[in-house]
């Protein structure tokens, strides 16, 4: 299928700090593709130069094949966008707004807007001065999908969303991928990335860490298994299991670390008397550290 | 029914968005316009019955300082004379530029401080289009107060037989306009290149400020009497609009002032990046 974003070796520099670096990747027509990283790695930048808000300090980025410095019209009537941080116009209600949105794209539906604002429940009749801030993600949501888009760019999209409307979201997002419409998503937070989309492009201080499919990358995972025993256990038979990084034993609390199947390491535990068993999320660190050891990315060349 | 506000009309465009945005703050100032109209011609009456003294007071000044204050004229007896020293030469500007620069320096700096551009231009409506009717907003809502500066005028001034002239009042509201307009323009660009709204309105507030100056003092020095035609101020009422109509070329070059600082706007604006 064919590409609807290729980035290539797409480089923003802002003086010494903040930017990217010599970035890669694409997103296939049809897929939802998470862009994960932690706040500040330059997950913004990437994406606002895909809307060409902002220009490349080098290498080319494309939006269904077209340019962004030259066919931006094109791109944006065909494209979606939730900003990661945004302003609404305070003095105006959410249907006045998204009116004037509409309006300004020319092709949108009005019975759409409706659907949107009643699925995420949000009374459009309120100034939004007066709305909260989970309710203007909402509408700000709801504007990137009014025009029914090939393609959604959306920063750190669930951000201020309540759980109920978190997964109002999902579902939403699980029905643009059935219709074969593509979703660039950005997100600081694991869990979402693995639930909601195909493939992952890991990024950390403005490099590309990794692209690669969810189910990839969760079995590279590093997990932390904590299991409390009913009574001291040796750590030798778990030290030797597959993927085992690390595995300590303090009286009746075995401490597990492994990336991979976790099989073997259940079937050996269920050999002793298991009290209570609690295995962590990883964090982004910990992700971090799966690709780079101990190494922080600035050991990475350049 | 959220379905009726779907089509708004005065939402229909970033043109037509942008004079509602500012539709309460038009009527205050047009409020403000007609009482300063109203209170400068109320007390035209006074300033006529006290003619003579006021006149041999002014010719106790310094040449030099009655040039500054009064201009070369000094009429200030005639009612197009009283309106051109008191109302058009200075609180009329003054209020409008206040008015045209603080609007031009929001129109694009402004919403991006506010953060509101990335979803506008997210769009299919261009940077150069989103400029352009951000321009023609600012023109379109400086005509409209200009318009009603001139009908108070027309209205509030003879009961108090201050009669320059329904054309002259008109010649001399339209060049206060493009002089508005001009300064307005200038804080546009700046706002476009920068993004910065606060030096948008400190630098055309500061050219303001400066070429009133020079406009003013520069005819009280020979030397320097050339510098007055860099000043806008100049364009404005060199001609006294408000007697002798409006000078064509005066308002041609007020208007190409304008004109550059909306294509200076459209250049920065295009060739910058937005800041998040």
């Amino acid at each position: 299928m064919a590409d609807v974003i290729a980035v290539e070796r797409l480089t923003k520099s802002y003086g010494r700090s903040r930017g990217v670096v010599d970035l890669t990747f694409s997103v296939t027509q049809g897929e939802v593709f998470g862009y994960l990283g932690p706040n500040g790695a330059g997950k913004t930048t990437t994406i606002r130069t895909l809307l060409d808000l902002i220009r490349p300090t080098a290498g080319h980025a494309s939006v269904f094949g077209l340019d962004p410095r030259r066919e931006a019209a094109e791109i944006h009537r065909r494209a979606g966008y939730l900003p990661g941080e945004f302003g609404l116009y305070d003095t105006l209600t959410g249907a006045e707004y998204l009116a004037y949105l509409a309006a300004l794209r020319g092709d949108v539906d009005p019975r759409d807007i409706r659907e949107l604002a009643d699925r995420f429940r949000l009374d459009l009749d309120q100034r939004i001065r007066s709305l909260s801030h989970g309710n203007r993600q909402k509408l700000a949501l709801i504007q990137a999908f009014i025009h029914r888009p090939e393609l959604l760019i959306l920063d750190e999209p669930t951000q201020g969303l309540d759980p109920l409307m978190q997964q109002e979201f999902y579902e939403l997002l699980s029905e643009i991928r059935t219709e074969g419409r593509t979703v660039f998503l950005s997100s600081h937070v694991m869990p979402e990335v693995e639930r909601v989309c195909d493939r992952v492009g890991i990024i950390r201080e403005g490099h590309l860490v990794t692209v690669e499919d969810v189910g990839e990358l969760r079995s590279k995972e590093i997990r932390v298994l904590e299991a409390h025993m009913a009574k001291h256990v040796g750590v030798e038979p778990f030290a030797i299991l597959p993927g085992v990084q690390e595995a300590t034993s303090e009286g009746e609390l075995l401490r597990v670390t492994i990336a991979g199947p976790m099989d073997p390491l259940v079937k050996e535990l269920a050999r002793h008397e298991v009290v209570d068993l609690v295995s962590h999320q990883p964090t982004l660190e910990d992700i971090f550290l799966t690709f780079y050891g101990d190494e922080g990315p600035e050991h990475d060349g350049r | 029914m959220a379905d009726s506000a779907i089509s708004q009309p005065m939402l229909g465009s970033v043109l037509s968005k942008t004079v509602r945005d500012q539709r309460r703050a038009l009527v205050w100032w047009g409020v403000g316009l007609v009482a300063t109209a109203a209170m400068y011609a109320a007390f035209y009456p006074s300033i006529v019955e006290n003619a003579e003294v006021l006149t041999q007071y002014l010719e106790s000044f310094p040449e030099a300082l009655k040039n500054a204050f009064f201009g070369s004229d000094a009429d200030f007896v005639s009612p197009g004379g009283y309106l051109h020293t008191e109302l058009f030469g200075f609180f009329g500007p003054l209020l409008l530029l206040i008015y045209t620069i603080g609007a031009g320096a929001r129109a694009i700096a402004g919403e991006e401080e506010r953060q509101t551009l990335d979803i506008l231009l997210s769009t299919p409506v261009s940077r150069r289009r989103v400029l352009v009717d951000k321009a023609a907003a600012l023109s379109a809502t400086v005509a409209i107060l200009a318009v009603v500066l001139w009908v108070a005028l027309v209205l509030l001034g003879p009961p108090f037989d201050l009669t320059p002239g329904v054309a002259n009042l008109a010649a001399a509201a339209t060049s206060m306009s493009l002089l508005a307009l001009a300064f307005g323009a200038i804080a546009l660009a700046v706002g476009s290149w920068t993004g910065r709204r606060a030096l948008a309105v400190g630098v055309a507030a500061g050219i303001g400020g400066v070429t009133y100056l020079i406009d003013a003092l520069a005819p009280t020095l020979d030397a320097v009497v050339w510098l007055q035609k860099l000043s806008p101020f100049y364009y404005y009422d060199a001609n006294v609009p408000v007697k002798n109509g409006l000078e064509p070329l005066h308002a041609m070059v007020l208007l190409a002032i304008a004109a550059a600082g909306f294509t200076l706007a459209v250049i920065g604006f295009q060739r910058r990046d937005l800041t998040a």
